[in-house]
């Protein structure tokens, strides 16, 4: 029976590495794979809890969280307003411009930053500290606060994608109806607009700080030169300490507090979704809202949209244009322009890496789009149409990666693959792949899920009493009817397999499984600056083509 | 043609176990019109899906022709796709991504290769025709309306000459008028086929305008099966009688049995002795419903003799209707309504005569 499989694949895959992961973490033996009863204990708890730097990490992650929070979700209500309830002008810019934002790996965005905002190099601070002579450059990037500021711009994208349709979803004569009852604007804004919001807003909110909470990347290249750690970056910087062995067994301590977290905050996520429902059902017919006339003030709201697309979009891409074309680091002037070259690029197709890397990185995202699209559809195929008794245990397994945060996910997985050790994945590309398809499992099944569900039982059962066997139904009627969800689910993980550099650093062992993230990390850690700028544009150019290409066939709703 | 034997099956819901079908036994004969008739929930569907192998019975045993094709205690069950079964859903089930001609062609290819596509081709174009939809064989499916694509489903269920013909409510989803013309035209092409064809339909008059036999179920079980007059004419229980067409029911007390030669018993309802056809086994003493179909009462003038019951009643209320004038009138209490000509002058209060001919009323027992 290929339900069973399906069960025992996914629940394989999906529970093998977190037990190895509790396991590990009261192990004290030397490699967490060689745990045994006699060497069962709790040090590596109280080594971690003891450590008071775990603590100032706690406070870090939840300030670095937190703010950058408030700054993605009110920059995103503000344009989320402005669209879809204001008068502003070049609406479709808006639309348009605002999930290109996603285009841009997060890595390069935080390096273009650097290029402008460092101490030392960084062009703006140059600029400022000629412009004022100050004693020393005004501003540091390295710091909580540009962490902020940079994952800020980037949950912008996500949760304005998830507000436009809550608000389109409430009904404006609700509003109407406390003006008419003789409530100012100010009082129906607070208490009937913002309260009908409110789940709505809550669940949104909480779903951006997961993402924030798991991304690794802007934490990475910010705080690790400063030493500003939090969850993801510490399990990084444990792992890959000078010592040896690395202590394993405190990297899964401290992991199991980190997958705790995340774990209760799906929970809240879904509980808020639920409620959120609730509020939809009252309010959810379709209408067109008045549009507030914002007069004068068109201009002015107008250009806070410009401004935010030209520092999160526009800025970055120039920066690390720029610098692709320069021989050595400097601030733009004459002189740089007249030392223009193709030099970088040059270099970097000439080097051995990139064409390693490059290689690895096709296939790991043909290989990982492809199973992740297929896996999901025989799981959604399981969960929606069969009897099978496991079917809604397997619905909640193929969900669970969903809370665990990726450098978790490449923690958990080393311990995988160093255990199935008579299958030689560690430190193969295929490691990142299957690593990669257990954490997007939860995506596609979603996705596939839903599209299950909408094509009729009697389209399947009228294939077999024309005589079709199973696997013919499924080529010929689930396949072509299911093609956008195949292709949605398919571009949606090749865009983020190709620029997520957490799972596949936390699973590098070198050139051989070394894909593009990694290769741009290692090489900024080496100083190639001008190689990753180069290969950055490159990567940012053909992402906003794919990105514009998958818009104009359709696949909108795949893309957040 | 189609056999079913003793077949039980149960679902498990969150309410519990519902036992659905309930041992039913079904012989259809080659090349007849056979039709479950009933209200939603009374396991017809799940009869004839079991029928398909869409469903797995708990017990019981289905053949068609001479195959078993499922049998509970010989351990049988032939796949749907192994049963050369044509059968039209309710839905109609047309794949939207194909086209009409790929549609119809779509059972002749899964016969593997036994079709050249010339002749696939020709079938297809063969049934297409049949079903009037010629010339429509290049249109993306849906783009047919709703009337059209339930007669592409009757094609895609014919084209590769099935054994049985099963077909799953398959008017319900047209409208009043196209409803009438369909069910013409559908019992015409089976008929010309001679395809046998297991019919399952909620609409009482489907069933008794297209079916050669039909059984009328009710939570499970096989009430009565007969052919549609018989059904009209003589159901064998209140629930039958009530379910198809309109019916009065006098209830009453057996006093007589017919003797010798005679073809009628006798009956005392509260509005007086009423002589009426028994059914089997009721005898003297039993209670019983007397059953009379409206449009076979009469208003009489109290003179005219007639061999038939003569009851004394008032008018209590008289609707128009366009075609009949629907009169309620009440007898010894009991409320029955009369099919009259929409001339007739009669009005509430009125002391009428109602004439209950013999012959069109039948003692059931309570």
């Amino acid at each position: 029976m290929w339900f069973y499989a399906i069960f025992l694949l996914v629940a394989f895959f999906v529970l093998t590495p977190l037990l190895l992961l509790v396991l590990g973490s009261f192990s004290t033996a030397s490699l967490p794979t060689d745990f045994s009863l006699s060497t069962m204990g709790l040090i590596n708890y109280v080594k971690v809890y003891s450590d008071p730097l775990t603590y100032e990490l706690t406070v870090n992650t939840a300030i670095y969280v937190g703010g950058s929070v408030v700054v993605g979700i009110g920059l995103a209500f503000i344009l989320a307003w402005l669209v879809d309830r204001t008068n502003v002008p070049w609406k479709i810019l808006i639309y348009a411009g605002v999930p290109m934002v996603i285009a841009i790996p997060s890595m390069l965005q935080a390096m273009a930053w650097i290029l402008m905002l460092s101490p030392r190099i960084g062009f703006f601070n140059t600029w400022l500290k000629a412009l004022f002579g100050m004693e020393s450059t005004p501003i540091n990037i390295y710091s909580l606060g540009g962490m902020i500021f940079i994952e800020g711009l980037r949950l912008v994208p996500t949760a304005f994608l998830m507000l436009v349709p809550l608000m389109r979803s409430m009904d404006p004569a609700l509003e109407e109806a406390a003006a008419v009852s003789g409530a100012s604007p100010m009082s129906t804004t607070r208490k009937v607009t913002l309260r009908l919001l409110a789940p709505g807003l809550v669940a949104v909110t909480i779903y951006q700080a997961m993402t924030a909470l798991e991304l690794f990347e802007v934490p990475g290249i910010l705080g690790l030169p400063s030493g500003i750690y939090v969850f993801s970056t510490k399990i990084y910087s444990i792992v890959h300490s000078a010592t040896f062995p690395p202590p394993y067994g405190q990297a899964n301590a401290l992991a199991m507090v980190y997958l705790g977290i995340a774990v209760i905050t799906t929970y809240l996520y879904s509980k808020m979704i639920a409620r959120t429902e609730r509020y939809t059902v009252i309010t959810g017919k379709a209408y067109r809202p008045r549009l507030i006339d914002l007069g004068p003030w068109r201009w002015p709201a107008v250009s806070i949209v410009l401004i935010y697309l030209f520092v999160s979009v526009v800025l970055p891409f120039v920066v690390l244009l720029y610098a692709s074309f320069i021989p050595y680091l400097q601030a733009p002037s004459m002189e740089a322009f007249n030392h223009m070259t193709l030099k970088n690029y040059r270099m970097v197709l000439e080097y051995d890496e990139l064409g390693q890397a490059l290689w690895n990185t096709g296939i790991m995202v043909l290989v990982t789009a492809t199973a992740t699209t297929f896996l999901s559809f025989f799981i959604s195929m399981v969960v929606v149409r069969s009897r099978f008794w496991g079917r809604r245990l397997l619905d909640q397994l193929a969900f669970m990666p969903h809370a665990i945060p990726g450098m978790v996910m490449g923690l958990a997985f080393i311990w995988v693959f160093l255990k199935i050790d008579f299958i030689p994945l560690y430190g193969t590309i295929w490691s990142i792949c299957i690593a990669f398809t257990i954490s997007f499992i939860s995506y596609g099944t979603r996705t596939m899920n839903a599209s299950v569900i909408q094509i009729h039982k009697e389209l399947e059962e009228a294939a077999y009493m024309s005589g079709a066997r199973p696997w013919r139904t499924m080529v010929r009627i689930f396949f072509p009817l299911m093609m956008p969800a195949f292709a949605g689910v398919w571009i949606w993980v090749v865009l983020h397999a190709v620029r997520i550099a957490g799972t596949p650093l936390m699973l590098y062992e070198g050139s051989n499984n070394q894909v593009l993230a990694i290769l741009i990390w290692n090489m900024w850690d080496w100083g190639q600056i001008g190689g990753v700028a180069a290969i950055g544009t490159m990567l940012i150019a053909s992402l906003m083509l794919l990105t514009v290409g998958v818009r104009m066939l359709g696949f909108r709703r795949h893309l957040n | 043609m189609i056999r079913i034997e003793n077949l039980h099956m149960r679902y498990r819901s969150e309410m519990g176990e519902v036992h659905a079908v309930r041992g039913i036994n079904i012989n259809v004969k080659p090349g007849q019109f056979y039709t479950l008739l009933g209200p939603s929930g009374c396991g017809k569907t799940s009869t004839l899906r079991s029928v398909a192998g869409l469903e797995t019975p708990d017990e019981g045993e289905i053949s068609i022709g001479d195959d078993i094709v499922f049998s509970s205690s010989k351990k049988i069950s032939i796949p749907p796709y192994k049963r050369d079964i044509g059968m039209v859903f309710q839905s109609y089930a047309i794949w939207p991504h194909m086209t009409v001609f790929s549609n119809v062609a779509f059972p002749l290819k899964e016969m593997g290769r036994k079709f050249s596509s010339a002749e696939i081709r020709e079938k297809v174009l063969e049934v297409l025709s049949l079903v009037q939809l010629d010339g429509l064989e290049d249109r993306p499916a849906p783009f047919l309306s709703g009337g059209q694509q339930q007669r592409l489903a009757l094609a895609r269920a014919l084209v590769k000459e099935p054994r049985v013909l099963l077909l799953d409510e398959p008017l319900s989803n047209l409208d009043a008028k196209l409803r009438e013309e369909t069910r013409l035209e559908v019992r015409e092409l089976v008929n010309r086929l001679g395809i046998t064809t297991l019919y399952v339909t909620h609409d009482q008059l489907e069933a008794l305008t297209m079916s050669d036999v039909v059984a009328v179920m009710s939570q499970g079980e096989i009430i009565q099966e007969a052919p549609p007059h018989e059904i009209y004419q003589a159901p064998r229980e209140r629930f039958v009688a009530n379910f198809i067409g309109l019916a009065n029911f006098l209830e009453g007390e057996v006093k007589a049995v017919p003797s010798n030669g005679q073809a009628f018993g006798e009956v005392r309802t509260p509005g007086g002795m009423i002589r009426c056809t028994l059914a089997d086994g009721v005898g003297i003493g039993e209670k019983v419903v007397i059953l009379i179909r409206p449009e076979d009462a009469n208003l009489v003038d109290g003179t005219t003799a007639t061999e038939g019951n003569i009851l004394t009643a008032s008018v209590d209320s008289v609707i128009f209707m366009g075609d009949t004038l629907e009169c309620r009138v009440i007898t010894g209490g009991q409320t029955l309504r009369v099919k009259l000509h929409p001339s007739s002058p009669l009005s509430r209060g009125d002391s009428v005569f109602l004439e209950l001919p013999p012959n069109r009323c039948r003692a059931i027992r309570a």
